[in-house]
């Protein structure tokens, strides 16, 4: 593979974790919660695509939203209602245990050896075949983040529905003195969550097309870093940092020998733990910006 | 400041009789008492506010005016008492809801969305109006009263100057088209001539005919603006003033009742 | 004089003493019925009267930083890695070492250390990482320091399950001296609680804990949180760096899964279930949930309860603990002893008026808490102005 081979796969790892990124920012801005389960979700989702393997694909993929939705909001009214007000520390400690168990759930229903799930693996044959070998996958995966972070972006920016999700998202109190109801932005933002958990489900199983129970830890907890590098504080800084996070780990994997590669995680958790200790608002925040420190 | 403009009250409103103005009462609260942990900031008081009267509570810092004011936006659970508009219960802890029935907030602070535009301000002002009637007053009257919101329009919010922010507040509260606009401390932190221009505003809001609560730290002008003002004293109404209470009655009252309210607190 | 009157006539100094004593007779107690009942079981079970006990000193250990800072760290059982490698290594014949590791460095290649020897060696580098670490990581709190732990504990994973120069990286280093009975997990755990007991009559700790319910006001009377955060989290290093090496000398082999994700969540289960915030609630949760542990790992691979035998699907134990641990966080947050100390929960005293911290018990406002997110009246959350009472709350 050439240079813009190694790039276009970076690009399209980076789009798929920005892709998390941005659900992890977006319930951060508007309840100040950590949604750690998101990756559970997104396990799930894929683990549905596996049980809906004998429909035809564009049913499975289009009752795999549903049900990433539903799912999204069930750990709404379940676990994020009940702790709000909680610190952040507190949903993140939740939802790690949350997705522990449901990690635990995923062995026990489907078992240890993963689901073979095949149904878009024609997606990985090559657009473009010799130096470059892009994959069509790739171009998917590039686009649909592509559309989905614009979409998010118009809405966010351009409708009155993200104008209330902004009002919550700056000031949770004032929004609902002004009359925004709360619960309604809050169901959306976990609406999308589900959206971008059943995109992530569907790319994720074309390009892994076997489905473990370490798929939503494996995926979230890189995400995570990726938004805590970006800084959690802003949804676009959040996001960027969960696509460089994806980028660079890609690139990584292309260009570093295996014997060092194995470090590459505990290079990329040095980083997060620098990072949070000398620029605790994020690498990607203005000088200046502040952050709760005590 | 302009003071004499409060003298004009819509025919038909009580003045300076609580009693008298429960039948008309737009908002009536009673025996309110809100507690933080095991700390009473509000401990029983009852209040009412007619159709198309500026009642003013004062009081010292940490006598619990922020709190009532909150608590009957919903903002704060109460651990008692009712309050109604208009005869119908206000439920507690959805202040969206309360804001929906006509209760505009401008809180103290004014807590704008300091990253966004002032028209999207302005914009998240017009949420809570109510869908079946016509608007009492339109986005022209409203930009006509404070010409900085439309001066600033895409300014972000959290640039303008205190006064500034003041105005918009305002003028996004008066966008819901509400029945009653609740104010905690509009004056606070700001210039005189802001705080002139503050006052001369609401008292056009009042000639249009909407009730105003207004709570405030500066007793004295307080008193001169309002027809009648509750003082609030360690979380109870000590009693009712009016323009001919002696402004020194208030402020002994401060310190003669309650001697812990001789502690100014931080706010 | 009877013995009686004696007491009654005690001067007040001897008698905080006397009630300091029974309060630490609590939990060694329980850890003494552990041993006497594992004593008399058979072999297998035995092995879990053990595992019991070693596992109760993780999560004391776990208290002395988590409990008494009110800091959560999900970094500890890297020093419980490092203590168990370290001991693990040095303990195993040397001839061992040369045919399973032979990238080893010299230092860990040749000298041999009796158990004992590897159980102080386990605790002096599990306080020496935790120094490290906490030096860097202790001006952290709330999500900061949830974060930064975590990566701690990936990277020790990472670098342990990698490098064959420092131990047998991903494969399973068989061969370490079985030493740790039930007499040895005993002492070791008695060790660990007298510890974390005396630790926490010093003055560092009192301050350290009057700094959990208020940082801003313990800063304002100088305290540096920073210091006494540093020193609860190296004694914790220390302790659970001993666990390690107890834990290691209990299985007889080591291999780094073992001391990874898995024995954080359980461990941090043990110590929320039972009670985060004292040392009774986590000797408590230790052994309760320890019980409860092997209990389950044994059911997923088929055990006999009066009579009746049955296989657990695996995981399902997992299942159970995530239940238990998430209820306990959104439910009790204080967990089963309301963490109370011993004598409190024996003499029926009331639980003392402090909201628990922020950091793990979710409900109470700690400076972790979000702006403006008040706690919905309608949910039935407690009272709590969630910030509010701290700029409208009356004069008093």
């Amino acid at each position: 593979m050439t240079v813009v081979g190694y790039l276009v796969n970076a690009i399209s790892l980076g789009a798929l974790y920005a892709l998390i990124a941005v659900s992890v920012g977006l319930v951060f801005a508007v309840l100040r919660q950590i949604n750690l389960a998101q990756g559970e979700v997104m396990a799930f989702g894929a683990y549905s695509l596996w049980l809906m393997r004998s429909l035809p694909i564009w049913l499975a993929i289009v009752l795999c939203f549903a049900i990433c939705i539903a799912g999204s909001l069930v750990l709404q009214v379940a676990v994020f209602r009940p702790l709000r007000g909680a610190s952040a520390l507190a949903t993140l400690i939740v939802t790690f245990g949350v997705s522990y168990g449901l990690e635990a759930l995923w062995l026990v229903v489907f078992g240890p050896n993963g689901k073979p799930v095949s149904m878009l693996i024609r997606l990985n044959n090559t657009v473009i075949g010799g130096a470059i070998a892009l994959r069509w996958i790739t171009i998917v995966d590039i686009g649909a983040a592509a559309l989905l972070l614009g979409g998010l972006y118009a809405l966010l920016f351009r409708s009155s529905l993200g104008l209330r999700m902004r009002a919550v998202a700056e000031d949770f109190s004032t929004a609902r003195i002004v009359g925004v109801r709360i619960e309604r932005v809050v169901t959306v933002a976990f609406v999308l969550c589900g959206a971008s958990a059943a995109v992530v489900a569907v790319l994720e199983t074309v390009q892994t097309p076997l489905v473990t129970t370490t798929l939503g830890l494996s995926l979230i907890v890189v995400a995570l870093v990726g938004v805590v590098l970006g800084g959690l504080d802003h949804l676009g800084r959040a996001t960027a940092g969960g696509f460089i996070v994806g980028f660079v780990n890609s690139l990584l994997g292309s260009i570093l020998p295996e014997q060092q590669l194995v470090f590459v995680t505990s290079l990329t958790f040095l980083f997060v733990v620098i990072v949070l200790v000398v620029r605790p608002a994020g690498l990607l925040a203005p000088r200046g910006v502040g952050v709760e420190r005590v | 400041m302009g003071a004499e403009p409060a003298a004009m009250t819509p025919p038909g409103a009580p003045l300076g009789a609580p009693g008298a103005a429960s039948s008309r009462a737009l908002l009536e609260v009673e025996d309110l008492e809100v507690t933080y942990g095991r700390s009473r900031a509000v401990e029983g008081i009852s209040l009412s506010v007619g159709e198309g009267e500026v009642v003013g509570i004062v009081g010292p810092n940490g006598a619990g005016k922020s709190s009532t004011l909150r608590a009957i936006m919903g903002a704060v659970r109460r651990s008692g008492g009712q309050v109604t508009l208009r005869g119908k219960a206000l439920a507690p802890g959805r202040p969206e809801n309360i804001a929906r029935l006509g209760v505009a907030m401008v809180p103290e602070g004014r807590h704008l969305f300091a990253s966004m535009t002032v028209k999207e301000n302005l914009e998240l002002g017009r949420l809570a109006r109510r869908r079946d009637r016509r608007p009492r007053f339109d986005d022209g009257e409203v930009a006509e009263l404070f010409p900085v919101a439309e001066e600033f329009r895409d300014q972000r919010a959290g640039l303008l100057s205190g006064g500034q922010q003041q105005q918009v507040a305002i003028a996004r509260a008066l966008l819901a088209d509400p029945d009653l606009l609740l104010l905690d401390e509009p004056s606070l932190g700001l210039s005189p001539t802001a705080v002139a221009a503050v006052f001369s505003a609401l008292a056009h809001i009042h000639e249009l005919g909407v009730s105003i609560l207004l709570v405030e730290q500066r007793a004295e002008m307080t008193l001169e603006f309002c027809s009648r003002s509750y003082v609030l004293v360690g979380g109870r109404i000590r009693f009712e003033a009016d323009r001919s209470t002696p402004i020194q009655t208030v402020i002994d009252s401060y310190f003669g009742a309650d001697p812990s309210a001789r502690s100014e607190l931080r706010r | 004089m009877t013995e009686e009157r004696a007491r009654v006539a005690l001067p007040r100094p001897g008698r905080a003493r006397l009630r300091l004593g029974a309060e630490v007779l609590g939990p060694l107690v329980l850890v003494g019925i552990v041993a006497l009942v594992g004593a008399q079981l058979s072999a297998a079970d035995k092995t879990d009267a053990i595992n019991v006990l070693v596992t109760t000193v993780i999560v004391v250990g776990l208290y002395v930083f988590i409990g008494n800072s009110g800091v959560i760290s999900f970094g500890q059982i890297s020093f419980v890695a490092v203590g168990a490698f370290a001991a693990a290594i040095w303990t195993t014949p040397v001839a061992t070492r040369d045919a399973t590791m032979p990238d080893l460095f010299g230092f860990l290649a040749t000298p041999r250390l009796t158990s004992t020897e590897s159980l102080l060696v386990g605790a002096g580098l599990g306080a020496l990482f935790a120094l490290a670490v906490g030096l860097a990581l202790m001006r952290l709190s709330g999500l900061s320091a949830g974060i930064a732990t975590f990566a701690v504990l990936e990277i020790t994973y990472n670098v342990l399950a990698n490098w064959d120069k420092i131990g047998p990286g991903p494969t399973t280093l068989a061969d370490v001296p079985a030493t740790t009975g039930i007499t040895q997990a005993l002492v070791g755990c008695a060790i660990a609680i007298v510890v974390a007991f005396a630790y926490q009559q010093t003055r560092s700790c009192r301050l350290l804990r009057a700094s959990r319910a208020d940082p801003l006001a313990a800063r304002g009377i100088g305290v540096s949180i920073f210091r006494h955060r540093l020193v609860a989290f190296v004694i914790s290093g220390a302790i659970c760096g001993f666990a390690g090496a107890l834990y290691a000398h209990e299985l007889g082999s080591i291999s780094v899964t073992q001391v990874y994700l898995a024995l954080t969540f359980s461990t941090l289960s043990m110590l929320v279930v039972g009670g985060s915030q004292s040392l009774w609630g986590a000797s408590v949760g230790g052994v309760l949930l320890g019980v409860l542990f092997s209990f389950l790992s044994n059911a997923v691979n088929g055990t006999t309860v009066l009579g009746f035998s049955f296989t657990l699907p695996n995981g399902l134990n997992t299942i159970i603990f995530a239940i238990l641990f998430v209820g306990a966080l959104m439910l009790a947050p204080r967990g089963l002893t309301r963490s109370r100390e011993f004598l409190a929960v024996a003499l029926g005293e009331r639980p003392p008026r402090a909201r628990p911290p922020g950091t793990i018990a979710g409900r109470s406002p700690g400076a972790e808490v979000p702006l403006g997110a008040e706690p919905e009246p309608s949910e039935g959350t407690p009272t709590s102005g969630a910030g509010e009472s701290a700029h409208t709350g009356p004069p008093r």
